[in-house]
């Protein structure tokens, strides 16, 4: 899948605005948002709040999880397991870079989140290039992923099953060789 | 004015139209990453065009500087997306595999059809064209016990042993996975909203029943 595609799927994940406009609710065929009541927060899909952002008509709330102490917090937890550890989002890397991109001035620290959000993408990679390799070497047919996110399981899509698929021919070849 | 367009705004049954859209991206998904072609889905489909196309016919009553139209407009690109994406990638396997699909679906009722019937007409006319193709441009210049068009030996079949991303929608007890290197089987359990990396082969059934989901 092409990154882009799971970015269009993140786009699909609700943040609160602050639109600085009136405007009765919308009916979307994904569901209402609205009603905007100007200064009061409401939540719409990321794809429309990027979009009402780069028109000047709202302001961005970051999500909960996306400040400093928060995410030094995820990334500590990150540095002191074996194992992936659950993401606040299913999609923190993809909100990061666009709601980041979209409204930088939105959201307090937003280079610091940008610095720790890499430092936690760049520690979970380099986990997930270990785990592959060893799972690799066992000869191992089936792994249970947890907590691993969209992106990340796109990031070894090209690779991973496919070098399984080539394991297998070759096993299977072996097998009528031995038999 | 505004309000009568409300009113035929919100005639759309947002929950069912939300519904059937979540259940289009999740059919869009799983044809997207499933080695094989899986059945159509035509009844989403079409119920996703109804939708859209009410849609544009509203938003043609709307002024062109309304604040709706640009949200609205880009919605249906998002979901114009989707649609097309299914289908192009539905195209793609018939293309690959029109020999085995159509074998297939001799063996299937009407209603338990892979292809929905234009992609019925679609692949039937695609391999006529290969073989009127073949048969023009080599067939009919080689040796005569040479020149028959042999459907059986251009068979392409999809590799379900392909390994697969999937996320258990509920709990599954009992997966089989084929032998490892030492040719032992093994048993998984698979946990509600767990996450997997396996073979396509053991868990086809229950992508078709909706307990799995592929990522």
């Amino acid at each position: 899948m092409d990154p882009a595609e799971v970015e269009f799927l993140a786009e699909n994940q609700m943040v609160s605005i602050v639109p600085n406009f009136n405007f009765e609710r919308i009916y979307l065929i994904s569901g209402d948002v609205g009603p905007f009541r100007a200064g009061l927060p409401v939540q719409v899909p990321i794809w429309m709040a990027t979009n009402l952002r780069q028109r000047q008509k709202c302001r961005i709330i970051a999500p909960d999880w996306m400040n400093t102490e928060k995410l030094e917090q995820v990334k500590e937890e990150e540095s002191q397991s074996r194992f992936f550890t659950k993401m606040p989002s299913e999609h923190y890397m993809v909100e990061g870079h666009l709601l980041l991109g979209a409204a930088s001035e939105d959201i307090p620290h937003a280079d610091e989140i940008r610095t720790i959000l890499k430092d936690i993408w760049d520690m979970r990679m380099s986990k997930l290039r270990s785990s592959v390799d060893a799972f690799i070497k066992i000869g191992g047919t089936h792994a249970k992923l947890d907590h691993l996110t969209a992106m990340e399981i796109n990031s070894i899509r090209p690779l991973l099953p496919h070098a399984l698929d080539e394991l297998y021919k070759l096993q299977k070849i072996v097998r009528i060789i031995s038999i | 004015m505004e309000n009568a367009d409300d009113v035929a705004l919100s005639d759309e049954e947002p929950i069912t139209a939300q519904k059937v859209l979540q259940t289009l991206q999740e059919v869009w998904l799983n044809e997207k990453f499933s080695p094989e072609l899986l059945q159509h889905q035509s009844d989403l489909v079409d119920c996703i065009l109804d939708q859209m196309q009410q849609m544009e016919e509203n938003l043609q009553k709307l002024k062109k500087n309304d604040f709706r139209v640009v949200i609205h407009r880009m919605e249906l690109d998002r979901i114009r997306y989707i649609v097309t994406d299914y289908l192009r990638i539905r195209l793609n396997k018939i293309e690959t595999y029109v020999i085995h699909v159509l074998e297939q679906d001799v063996s299937r009722s009407t209603e338990d059809a892979f292809l929905s019937p234009p992609e019925l007409k679609f692949a039937k006319e695609f391999l006529a064209h290969m073989e009127d193709h073949f048969r023009l441009i080599a067939l009919r210049h080689m040796p005569s016990n040479v020149q028959d068009f042999d459907k059986a030996k251009m068979v392409v079949i999809p590799n379900i042993s392909s390994h697969v991303f999937l996320r258990a929608k509920q709990s599954i007890t009992g997966v089989v996975i084929e032998g490892d290197v030492e040719n032992r089987e093994e048993e998984v359990d698979l946990e509600e909203n767990s996450q997997h990396i396996m073979q396509y082969k053991p868990i086809a059934d229950y992508l078709k029943t909706g307990a799995v989901q592929l990522i």
